[in-house]
């Protein structure tokens, strides 16, 4: 799903973030990715949204290489690819129902089919009858809430998210991660970057460590929970 | 997976992507306009510039055909007026007559014997009681000659009187349209600066636009940043900001056609009265149905040019990071 080889990024002031990063997410795999702050896992995590591209290396998401992408093709690569952000990135005004309805709007689907999709995902997500709330209404969980049905309302092959846990609790986090094992168990690729050590040591999924732009413990775990499904 | 993908361009089958293509651009167009329902007071303020920016070009237009129209109903008064040598005898002068109206350039020939222009010089000019005192008619007479439509124009009508005054019995001829070339040369002098105003107004009002919209950009891009994150095409981004422009322009030039008709309804009244002063039966013409659809496409066409320019320039610019 994720392939990276020999990736290096170095940013226009000279600043090194990433420097040859190998690492293999599989299709429908699990994995976190960890390191301290500064370490690049923006970096890393930008380079698979194509909001920045690698000086050097080969980036394939979903079996295309980045290189060969020019700006045309990159919301169409975008869409494939589920976001969810640690301040949400929702649209203060406008409803749930509209937040969440976005990709599918962009993507051109009728009316009667948002509708219905856009439950399922608030359903899914245990947010079903608030549509017509506006964020700011919600709490900062059920705000994340609304951000992660956003990311799985198209169905999208692969799901990032960027410090999905930073601003809630641990009973929180716990309960958004095991949400993000629901998806995973139908078949969605996950990487979830994350300085939450606890919440990665309860479980057990490959951990990917980013150490001053070097990517430690890129092999696979022996662990069962490493599935490959076709999406 | 093959090496090189094509990328999903769209997960809906073709038939619905042409239906879904019109109902997107009927819910933007539809969407922009309610987005400036919602800020009346700044969507208004922005319409009313550009209706008044609009308007002087398109008053200036009407100025230039009522101009037009006044200077063609008195390009028809270009006349020659043949004096005629006093030692003819009537007979010879009805000879010139006959061969003038034969000329192909002359569509009407007219003669005034010497009575006849001492009885009008008397009845027009207020020196009757003088004149009687004359011993001898002082007159001589005057065949008037009107050009045809095509020897009007002063260079034509200047050609036919060099024509006319080689006849023999031509004392002289004369030719009044001094004053029409005048004429002629103010209104091509204030064709010209109208369209000058024109051009820079209609960039004024591409301007105004540019920026309105960048403005718009401005305050919405967070949700600009989000659509890019979440698959939006620029295409996709852009076109609500293309309705607001068209939007702009349609409502602008509407404002720009009704200011212009109550310029006219203001204007009329006094210049009937100098019209009438010159004799003149003409009625004071505003813009026509036509006018009014053209002034209308051109201005959403430069509302929709005003924020293509700025979208192109600061769409671009925003990139989620």
């Amino acid at each position: 799903m994720i392939q990276f080889e020999q990736v290096s990024k170095v940013y226009s002031g000279g600043q090194k973030a990433l420097s040859e990063v190998t690492f293999h997410l599989q299709r429908g795999e699990m994995a976190f990715l960890t390191g301290h702050s500064g370490a690049g896992k923006s970096t890393l995590l930008k380079l698979i949204t194509v909001i920045e591209r690698a000086n050097a290396g080969r980036v394939l998401i979903n079996g295309h290489n980045i290189a060969d992408l020019s700006s045309k093709d990159v919301p169409y690569l975008r869409r494939d690819i589920g976001m969810i952000f640690q301040n949400h990135h929702l649209l203060m005004e406008k409803s749930v129902f509209d937040n969440v309805a976005l990709p599918l709007v962009i993507e051109g689907f009728s009316h009667g089919e948002i509708k219905k999709r856009v439950h399922a995902a608030l359903d899914m997500v245990g947010l079903y009858g608030k549509e017509r709330h506006h964020p700011i209404m919600l709490s900062g969980g059920e705000q994340q809430r609304v951000g992660i049905a956003r990311a799985i309302v198209n169905k999208p092959p692969l799901l990032l998210a960027d410090e999905p846990t930073g601003n809630l609790d641990p009973k929180l986090s716990m309960d958004i991660l095991r949400l993000f094992e629901t998806f995973h168990d139908s078949g969605t690729a996950v990487l979830i970057a994350t300085h939450d050590l606890g919440l990665i040591a309860r479980m057990k999924y490959r951990t990917l460590t980013l150490k001053q732009g070097h990517v430690l413990g890129g092999e696979e775990l022996p662990s069962s929970r490493t599935r490959s499904f076709s999406v | 997976m093959s090496k090189k993908p094509q990328l999903v361009r769209s997960k809906l089958p073709l038939s619905g992507r042409v239906v879904m293509f019109f109902i997107r651009h009927m819910q933007h167009a539809m969407a922009s306009m309610g987005e400036l329902w919602r800020n009346p007071i700044s969507s208004l303020m922005t319409m009313a510039v550009l209706g008044v920016s609009l308007s002087l070009p398109a008053a200036l237009q009407v100025l230039v055909k009522n101009a037009e129209a006044i200077t063609q109903s008195w390009n028809s008064a270009a006349e020659i007026s043949l004096f005629i040598d006093d030692a003819r005898s009537e007979r010879t002068i009805n000879s010139l007559i006959s061969r003038v109206k034969v000329y192909a350039e002359v569509s009407e020939v007219h003669y005034i014997n010497r009575d006849q222009a001492l009885e009008e010089f008397q009845r027009l000019s207020g020196f009757g009681e003088a004149i009687a005192y004359l011993d001898t008619n002082p007159l001589p007479a005057v065949v008037t000659v009107t050009p045809t439509l095509k020897y009007s124009s002063p260079t034509g009508a200047r050609e036919l009187l060099k024509k006319l005054e080689r006849e023999p019995e031509v004392s002289f001829g004369r030719l009044d349209i001094e004053w029409l070339e005048r004429l002629q040369a103010v209104v091509r002098l204030l064709e010209r600066t109208v369209f000058a105003i024109a051009v820079l107004l209609v960039l004024a009002v591409v301007l105004v636009i540019g920026n309105t919209i960048r403005l718009a950009i401005m305050n919405r891009r967070t949700e600009i940043e989000v659509m890019k994150l979440v698959g939006a095409t620029e295409a996709f981004i852009q076109r609500p900001f293309l309705y607001t422009g068209i939007w702009f322009g349609i409502i602008g030039g509407v404002l720009a056609w009704m200011i212009i008709n109550l310029l006219v309804l203001y204007l009329d009244g006094a210049l009937t009265e100098l019209l009438g002063l010159y004799g003149s039966q003409l009625q004071m013409q505003t813009l026509t149905f036509v006018e009014l659809v053209q002034l209308v496409c051109l201005a959403s066409f430069l509302g929709w040019l005003g924020s293509y320019l700025s979208v192109r320039q600061h769409l671009r610019a925003i990139e989620p990071s």
